[in-house]
């Protein structure tokens, strides 16, 4: 039978040991992937394109079972557990809004998941409520999702999944088409998450954004975890970026180009350095 | 759904070579003859009739793969012709003849379909379509509805799994449950692709498509020979078959 202990007793929230997976013969979508994220961490998930990022995250939920090796997800084998119960407490907000949503009305779109989930009806309209304020959609209540713009679109779809409190939250490309407005507003609502003691996961090529809000980094590149630590070390290496055929940080490039020891993904610190460095010239 | 995508692939065989209409020719004088005849042998030797150029294009594999995919079908027109022959003749017998004929039937459909657009290219398609006199917009529509089989598949693949992570079950419920369950995964589907028609309409037209009545084009297709050759094997091969009925009066 599942092992299945309650979220408090697991620390190590989801494990990946050795997990291979390739979707034609030959050729590894993922390779020897070994990752441990605990319980309240939040975690960048960086790489170029066609790395693996996508395929390394659809293992978490289920929706992939690996070929080698196993997935633990808060004690559960996903080998032997359904998508459908490891979606109750691993939400996946997919790239594309289009790919998702179908409903009549943002109202029901909300909805769809706490049916699914059998959710009591006293519980529905207070969650659909909580998700439309949060989101800023409750003016677009009864309007069919099709006909909002593609921010809304990208905000509905998060919401649509946030609506049903799953423990663990992990976004495919979250700041694909949005302003830096809603790029904050994303990043205040991750903090907002954590602060509850969700798991967050952010898979994305905007490395800006994994350098300003998301405190560790697993670097992929063909298939493979090519590094895994705190961001602030990872995105100041220079030839770790450069062999994930990642763009530094506009942060880290000036630091190189003014030679400040260490670099840093910190605003505040380039700026002190700046500042004593024209101190320095002007005495 | 992978099964119907036909894909080509490119290849350097004679068959592969040969002008799509030829192989057209082929296709037609067979597929009437599927149509014709309800006797299983005629219908295998018509099925056997497309096995050689499966064999000498070399793509036997996926020839295989769109045989196997279709065998659910194939389970459903069996089992659907049984009961309903049975029912109207009340002779198992001739219900179970009837049964394989239909399924021989769409298996050699099948299977000629297959030889045929696994070995032509999209783009000699529509070009033969041209020169058969086809308006340019009709053989289009016909190569952009082939392109898309692909994608619309990948797609539908990727709604499932995002409605799935939603906790949406697609296996739950009895029959007609189940076919509810698809709701939340077609309309996405639809809805792409209308957007992605518009999409390619725009860039189309801003690629100046339909700016000039008369379209030249870089490659035009020749018969030669070998085309002569197939043609001439595919209309004997067809009479032989035909005759078969005029001299033994097989249906």
């Amino acid at each position: 039978m599942v092992s299945c202990r309650s979220f408090e007793d697991v620390k190590e929230l989801i494990v990946f040991e050795d997990v291979s997976y390739s979707y034609a013969p030959g050729r590894y979508a993922i390779e020897h992937i070994n990752l441990s994220i605990e319980k309240g961490e939040v975690v960048a998930i960086l790489g170029e394109n066609g790395a693996g990022k996508t395929t390394l995250i659809k293992h978490i939920n289920g929706l992939l079972k690996p070929q080698h090796g196993s997935v633990i997800v808060s004690g559960m084998n996903t080998k032997d557990t359904t998508v459908a119960t490891l979606a109750r407490y691993v939400g996946l907000v997919f790239q594309n809004p289009d790919h998702q949503l179908f409903a009549e009305t943002v109202e029901k779109e909300l909805m769809f998941a706490l049916i699914n989930f059998n959710f009591q009806k006293e519980e529905i309209p207070r969650r659909v409520e909580w998700a439309l304020k949060e989101f800023g959609l409750i003016e677009y209540k009864d309007r069919p999702p099709f006909l909002l713009s593609g921010g809304e679109r990208k905000r509905l779809a998060l919401a649509s999944v946030l609506c049903y409190d799953p423990q663990i939250v992990i976004l495919d490309e979250p700041t694909t088409g949005q302003d830096y407005r809603q790029k904050l507003h994303l990043a205040s609502l991750i903090k907002k998450l954590n602060s509850e003691g969700k798991t967050v996961v952010v898979v994305t090529h905007d490395i800006e954004f994994a350098a300003d809000f998301i405190p560790r980094a697993v670097i992929m590149s063909k298939g493979r975890i090519i590094a895994d630590g705190k961001s602030e070390e990872l995105l100041t290496n220079r030839e770790l970026l450069m062999s994930a055929s990642l763009l530094p940080p506009q942060l880290v490039e000036l630091s190189w180009d003014l030679a400040l020891n260490p670099p840093t993904i910190h605003f505040d610190e380039v700026v002190s350095s700046v500042k004593k460095l024209l101190g320095g010239k002007k005495s | 759904m992978k099964a119907f995508s036909f894909e080509y692939k490119r290849g350097t065989t004679i068959i592969h070579k040969l002008d799509p209409r030829s192989k057209f020719i082929y296709t037609i004088l067979f597929t009437a003859l599927t149509v014709y005849f309800v006797n299983p042998l005629i219908l295998f030797l018509v099925f056997l009739s497309s096995v050689p150029m499966v064999i000498i294009a070399g793509i036997g594999k996926r020839w295989l793969r769109s045989i196997r995919g279709s065998l659910f079908f194939i389970a459903f027109i069996f089992i659907f012709n049984l009961v309903g022959n049975f029912w109207t003749t009340g002779s198992i017998a001739d219900a179970i003849i009837m049964s394989i004929s239909m399924s021989l039937r769409f298996i050699a459909l099948i299977s000629i379909f297959s030889a045929f657009f696994l070995t032509t290219s999209p783009e000699d398609l529509t070009q033969s379509m041209v020169q058969l006199k086809i308006p340019y917009d009709y053989a289009l529509t016909f190569n952009m509805a082939m392109r898309f089989v692909p994608t619309l598949s990948r797609e539908a693949q990727i709604i499932m799994d995002a409605q799935r992570s939603r906790g949406l079950e697609l296996e739950k419920g009895n029959i007609f449950q189940r076919v509810k369950n698809y709701i939340p995964v077609l309309i996405p589907l639809i809805i792409s692709s209308f957007r992605r028609a518009e999409l390619v309409a725009d860039a189309m037209e801003s690629r100046a498509f339909g700016a000039n009545k008369r379209r030249t084009s870089l490659y035009v297709l020749t018969m030669d020979r070998r085309d002569l050759l197939f043609i001439s094997c595919s209309l004997a091969a067809f009479l032989a078959i035909l005759s078969l009925k005029i001299m033994l009066g097989i249906q």
